[in-house]
């Protein structure tokens, strides 16, 4: 081996300076938006670490201040937390089922199927949203949470994941169960998904979170205060509450949050994931 | 072999994908290829077939034309920033005895941050009373207007995807490097190839899947890009950050120009199908010649 063992606990440490130190750097942005929502007003934006703190940034976000005008964050909070499951279990449950056609039945037409799947993944994106939008109007949707669930029901990112982690096990896995009488329903239910425990939580994790912070299309389909995600409610408070950045940085607290608490409790089992499905 | 029985079982356990992606995907790509050729605001009952005019009218607009460089301006800022600091994490991180995971999770949550939040967080990091431009001001006598430049607001946009994006792509290069075996370099080291030589001769090529994958990732999501321009500069100052999006957006939601904005987003996807195209085109040649492939 090179160099000496001290040299090499020399060397370790400081990988690990320099990874605390980038950490703490990359990490900072969110510290700074926390802080700032608990720093006294006249601190906010002006100390990279306030000093001194106060609730009164979120008292006035659910209160309106002196300018009495209430902007429903709770209401749109839970219609976020509302769209996202909703949107993000039905991507989930149909990425499960046609990938396990495309992967595992043998029928005639999956060939033509898989390629278009891939064809739709690959396609720029940005030519649907004028149309799509369109036909959310014509069918009547607009403004209801339909619009921001049905045309977000299904991702073909998650289809291709389970198309090729379902296409690594055995076939004699479903033969065995089919000779036992299982359905196909079943073999999914009770032999594929158990088998996908890690992929699962990955996809859901990136799914959940990319309709979470969607921003453009929520825009768009709907206009009433009622339907706001919180993310677009952020969004449209950027401009009128330019003077009150303690507000914003509490409800970019809110939207921040959740998802950063739930990355974490499922940090471990999402590394290992992501770690099995780059290999 | 094919039972009679699968066929009907394929398809019903691929029919909500059919459905989907006739309603959401073929539908919508005739209408709007139908709809570029109108003159339609998005309002009025009526409308007219204008033939090519919306493309050759949108060919000479500043919007488009920024558009269309504005892509490419981000390629060069972004690309390169977030590939060297993902590449300097992944290899700071990997094969370390302890905490790795926590680091690797720590180092990914930015990009959970939704682009709003990020320009709201950025946009106090850069106003006037902020302790970041005091003290450039006070002490290094600048006093920069970061989204009033042109350049400046491009790069500030840049940086704030370079931050969102650096942690996903060390998970991917990370695991890169830990999938080429130790011994490959103490072979190396025997053979005489320097230590200064190691990252070109030995890791690079080893790690070419895995830094493939995060160019192609990264090259793409310049295409995408939305939130943050809208948040922070609206496009400007005079067009410097209008990407496709942003000017889809800006034609169809605020002008109302319907048909006029489905023929900048045909030119936009047109633009992005060929330019990654290219991009892996140039990628894989990259690859093949150095033999990496």
């Amino acid at each position: 081996m090179v160099g000496s063992n001290s040299n090499i606990k020399l060397r370790l440490s400081i990988r690990y300076l320099i990874a605390i130190v980038l950490l703490v750097i990359m990490v900072f942005p969110y510290l700074y938006m926390v802080l700032n929502s608990l720093a006294d007003w006249s601190q906010v934006d002006r100390k990279l670490i306030p000093t001194k703190f106060t609730l009164r940034s979120y008292q006035w976000l659910f209160t309106g201040g002196e300018t009495g005008i209430t902007r429903p964050w709770i209401h749109a909070f839970f219609n976020s937390v509302f769209v996202s499951l909703v949107s993000t279990a039905l991507m989930m449950m149909f990425a499960i089922m046609v990938a396990y056609a495309l992967a595992k039945l043998k029928f005639r037409g999956r060939d033509s199927i898989n390629n278009f799947v891939l064809f739709h993944m690959f396609f720029p994106a940005i030519i649907l949203i004028i149309p799509n939008f369109l036909i959310i109007q014509k069918v009547g949707l607009f403004d209801t949470y339909w619009a921001l669930i049905i045309p977000k029901a299904m991702s073909l990112w998650g289809i291709f994941m389970y198309t090729n982690f379902f296409k690594a096990v055995p076939d004699a896995f479903i033969e065995a169960a089919k000779l036992d009488g299982a359905s196909d329903f079943k073999i999914l239910y009770k032999i594929m998904m158990p088998m996908s425990k890690s992929i699962t939580t990955v996809v859901f994790l990136f799914l959940l979170m990319e309709r979470w912070t969607e921003l453009l299309w929520d825009m768009i389909v709907v206009r009433s205060d009622g339907m706001l995600t919180l993310n677009v409610l952020l969004s449209q408070m950027f401009g009128p509450y330019q003077a009150y950045p303690g507000p914003m940085y509490a409800g970019a607290v809110m939207l921040t949050l959740p998802i950063i608490i739930l990355f974490i409790i499922f940090g471990k089992k999402f590394q290992e994931g992501m770690q099995f499905n780059l290999k | 072999m094919i039972e009679k029985n699968n066929n009907r079982l394929g398809w019903l356990f691929a029919s909500p994908y059919l459905i989907f992606s006739t309603v959401f995907f073929l539908g919508p790509l005739i209408w709007s290829l139908y709809l570029s050729f109108t003159n339609w605001d998005l309002i009025s009952p009526t409308y007219d077939f204008v033939g090519f005019k919306n493309f050759t009218k949108a060919l000479g607009t500043p919007g488009v034309r920024s558009a269309f460089w504005v892509t490419y301006k981000f390629m060069i800022v972004f690309v390169p920033i977030v590939t060297a600091m993902s590449l300097f994490v992944a290899v700071i991180v990997k094969g370390l005895p302890k905490l790795k995971t926590v680091f690797l999770i720590g180092f990914f949550l930015p990009y959970l941050s939704s682009g709003v939040v990020a320009s709201l967080i950025v946009k106090g990091f850069l106003s006037h009373t902020s302790p970041v431009q005091t003290f450039l001001r006070e002490r290094l006598g600048l006093d920069i207007d970061w989204l009033g430049g042109s350049f400046s607001a491009l790069f500030v946009v840049a940086m704030i995807m370079a931050w969102k994006f650096t942690g996903y792509y060390a998970l991917i290069l990370t695991s890169g490097l830990e999938s080429i075996d130790q011994e490959v370099y103490e072979a190396a080291a025997i053979d005489g190839v320097k230590d200064s030589q190691r990252f070109w001769k030995i890791t690079l090529p080893l790690l070419y899947p895995a830094i493939y994958t995060t160019l192609i990732l990264s090259f793409g999501a310049t295409f995408g890009i939305f939130t943050e321009v809208y948040q922070l500069t609206g496009g400007g100052p005079n067009y410097a950050t209008n990407t496709w999006q942003m000017e889809i957006y800006s034609q169809a939601f605020k002008n109302l120009q319907a048909g006029y904005a489905s023929a900048i987003a045909i030119m936009a996807a047109v633009a992005t199908f060929i330019s990654i195209f290219v991009i892996r085109k140039i990628l894989e040649m990259w690859g093949k010649r150095n033999g990496w492939v």
